[in-house]
């Protein structure tokens, strides 16, 4: 049995884990969190993008994705909801951050807020009266959400419509650290940032009653509400929550990319994030993390074989769907106190 | 023997018709505070349909619910648990990929006032309703004889603990009445008699059962009152010896002898 620990990678370094002390896990966070913070100056290895810049790249795609991912697997993965309108909320944001920093003076630091009140307001009014919905329904309401959406900034006024809109601000230096298009090694930080915010926020909920009453929804609803869980209630902050992640991505998004237009935030993006999160493993942190990583580097790392780019894409996808049906890394849960009883007999 | 009190549950008249099917046809039914109630009948008499009113998961036709002085009619499912009702599953409902202990836990946040915004920050409340909840839920598990599985998966735990990981469950949310369904299906024999103490042990708690059973000698060990349903209509309501030789009773059970007809 001992063997066998080292060769599933995920039990091992939750074992690690587990017997490492306070000092221990912080080395091991801060250590982890310098080594992704040096990423943008690896771009000469072999790691380098053929076309796309590196660092550009791990703001976006990569960066983004997992950033959406995370805030989608609030939704699909912790409570169990199909949410195919996800889009529909980073479009939100990256209209906030659009519309207000080429109207107002506002700047993207202001605004992100903003951004995410307006996502997570949405969240609640698409959540009240759908939430009643399960499974397939829900996904075909969410799914309309997000076509909805999109369909109403590409036919406003407000919006520019089909234009899109451009000169949006970029961010404003913070201290020393400037915001630049040719090296967008800060982005990458700020995206960064904003990840372990997340990450923070989902590890704290799902040890405590909100975390509770998602896993009790997601794997019995009816039980849920008969032992006195508020389903609809916690369904709704899921979802809302989901819907903040979105939007911080969407106004960070718009203040990078300093242009956006309505053809940004089809349904793809919505399939593609979902993709992400299956790829890689439906409620489990690390899993969707390593999934969106790779889903984002990917089709950027082979752009060299151009036109048979999502030819690959898709095999690698189908293959590794093929191998491992829950995905890169498994949502499973460890039944700490048997594993301890074990190792000690 | 704890003390029969005043009536905790009353279910005037209720009828509930699906269609043109009628599962409850004018139920009188009033459960008193402290005793052990048995609710028995053949296979579709109704009884889980009654379980199912109280609980809100039907809205009966018409009739009405009181449970404690509230009536039930219009409570949603969680606020009916957060009454005071609690039930178990005919066909266990556990979530499997919860541990024995978050089970519970789950249950026993249905009193707590902390929600997602004392969650994240780590607000006092949160933190204290946490560990108290933590320590409840430890209790019960102790109580109903299965801490030993605290850690295990609620999927992984054999049949019988999983049976009385339902019962823990649903004390978790504090209730004064109790619904049992089913509980001792699939046992066997000595695995009920420990079940029957369990839910002796259970009312001594101070909680007040209803109990759903097809087992006889459990029942009759076991319960104050009986009542006998069968195709929805309430047939005998008595102490058990009385209920056990009662013609009607006897006739829904066994049918009617071929020369008596």
């Amino acid at each position: 049995m001992k063997i066998r620990n080292y060769w599933n990678l995920r039990d091992y370094g939750a074992n690690i884990w587990e017997n490492a002390g306070r000092p221990v896990r912080v080395a091991i966070v801060l250590v982890s969190i310098v080594l992704v913070g040096l990423l943008p100056f690896t771009g000469g290895s072999f790691l380098a993008t053929p076309i796309a810049s590196f660092d550009a790249v791990l703001v976006y795609p990569v960066g983004m994705f997992v950033l959406m991912s995370l805030g989608l697997n609030i939704v699909v993965g912790k409570s169990g909801m199909l949410d195919l309108g996800y889009v529909a909320f980073f479009a939100i944001g990256a209209y906030t951050m659009a519309i207000l920093g080429t109207t107002t003076k506002l700047n993207t630091w202001e605004i992100m807020p903003i951004g995410i009140a307006f996502a997570m307001i949405a969240g609640v009014l698409l959540g009240i009266p759908t939430l009643r919905l399960r499974g397939d329904y829900l996904a075909i309401v969410t799914l309309g959400f997000g076509e909805i959406v999109r369909l109403v900034v590409l036919n406003s006024t407000w919006s520019k419509g089909p234009n899109g809109i451009a000169n949006i601000p970029m961010p404003p230096h913070i201290g020393p650290l400037k915001f630049e298009l040719e090296n967008q090694r800060v982005f990458f930080w700020v995206v960064m940032a904003m990840i372990l915010l997340t990450i923070w926020m989902i590890r704290r909920l799902s040890v405590r009653r909100p975390g509770r009453a998602w896993e009790a929804i997601r794997q019995d609803e009816d039980a849920a509400e008969l032992m006195g869980v508020p389903t609809l209630k916690y369904k709704i902050w899921s979802f809302t929550l989901g819907a903040a992640v979105g939007g911080a991505a969407g106004v960070l998004y718009a203040s990078k990319n300093l242009y956006i237009a309505p053809e940004m935030f089809t349904l793809n993006v919505s399939i593609l994030i979902l993709a992400c999160v299956v790829f890689g493993g439906i409620g489990n942190i690390w899993g969707v993390v390593i999934g969106a990583t790779v889903l984002g580097y990917l089709p950027d790392r082979i752009r060299f074989i151009s036109d048979a780019r999502l030819l690959v894409f898709g095999l690698v996808l189908v293959i590794v769907m093929n191998f491992r049906p829950d995905g890169l890394l498994p949502r499973k849960k460890r039944e700490k106190a048997i594993v301890k009883r074990e190792a000690n007999a | 023997m704890a003390k029969i009190g005043k009536t905790l549950l009353k279910l005037d008249n209720v009828t509930m018709k699906f269609g043109g099917v009628t599962a409850l046809n004018g139920v009188n039914l009033e459960v008193k505070e402290g005793e052990i109630l048995a609710l028995i009948g053949p296979n579709g008499a109704g009884k889980t349909t009654v379980f199912n009113v109280i609980t809100g998961v039907y809205k009966q036709t018409s009739g009405i619910v009181d449970f404690d002085g509230t009536s039930l009619g219009n409570q949603k499912r969680f606020q009916v648990t957060a009454l005071g009702v609690a039930r178990t599953f005919q066909n266990i409902r556990l979530w499997g990929d919860m541990t024995a202990l978050e089970n519970v836990i789950t249950a026993t946040d249905v009193h707590k006032k902390s929600g997602v915004v004392g969650a994240l920050f780590g607000l006092p409340r949160a933190r204290r309703e946490e560990s108290e909840n933590r320590e409840r839920a430890m209790e019960i598990l102790r109580f109903i004889g299965i801490d030993e599985y605290s850690d295990r998966l609620a999927k992984n735990l054999p049949y019988g603990v999983q049976r009385r990981l339902e019962i823990a469950r649903a004390l978790g949310t504090s209730p004064k009445l109790l619904l049992l369904d089913e509980p001792a299906a699939g046992f066997n024999p000595a695995e009920k008699v420990e079940l029957a103490a369990t839910i002796k042990k259970v009312r001594d708690a101070g909680y007040t059962v209803l109990l759903i059973e097809h087992d006889m000698s459990l029942i009759m060990g076991i319960s104050d009152r009986v009542v006998v349903l069968d195709f929805g209509t309430k047939i005998a309501d008595d102490i058990p010896s009385v209920v056990q030789n009662d013609p009607r009773v006897i006739e829904a059970y066994l049918g009617v002898p071929a020369d008596a007809s």
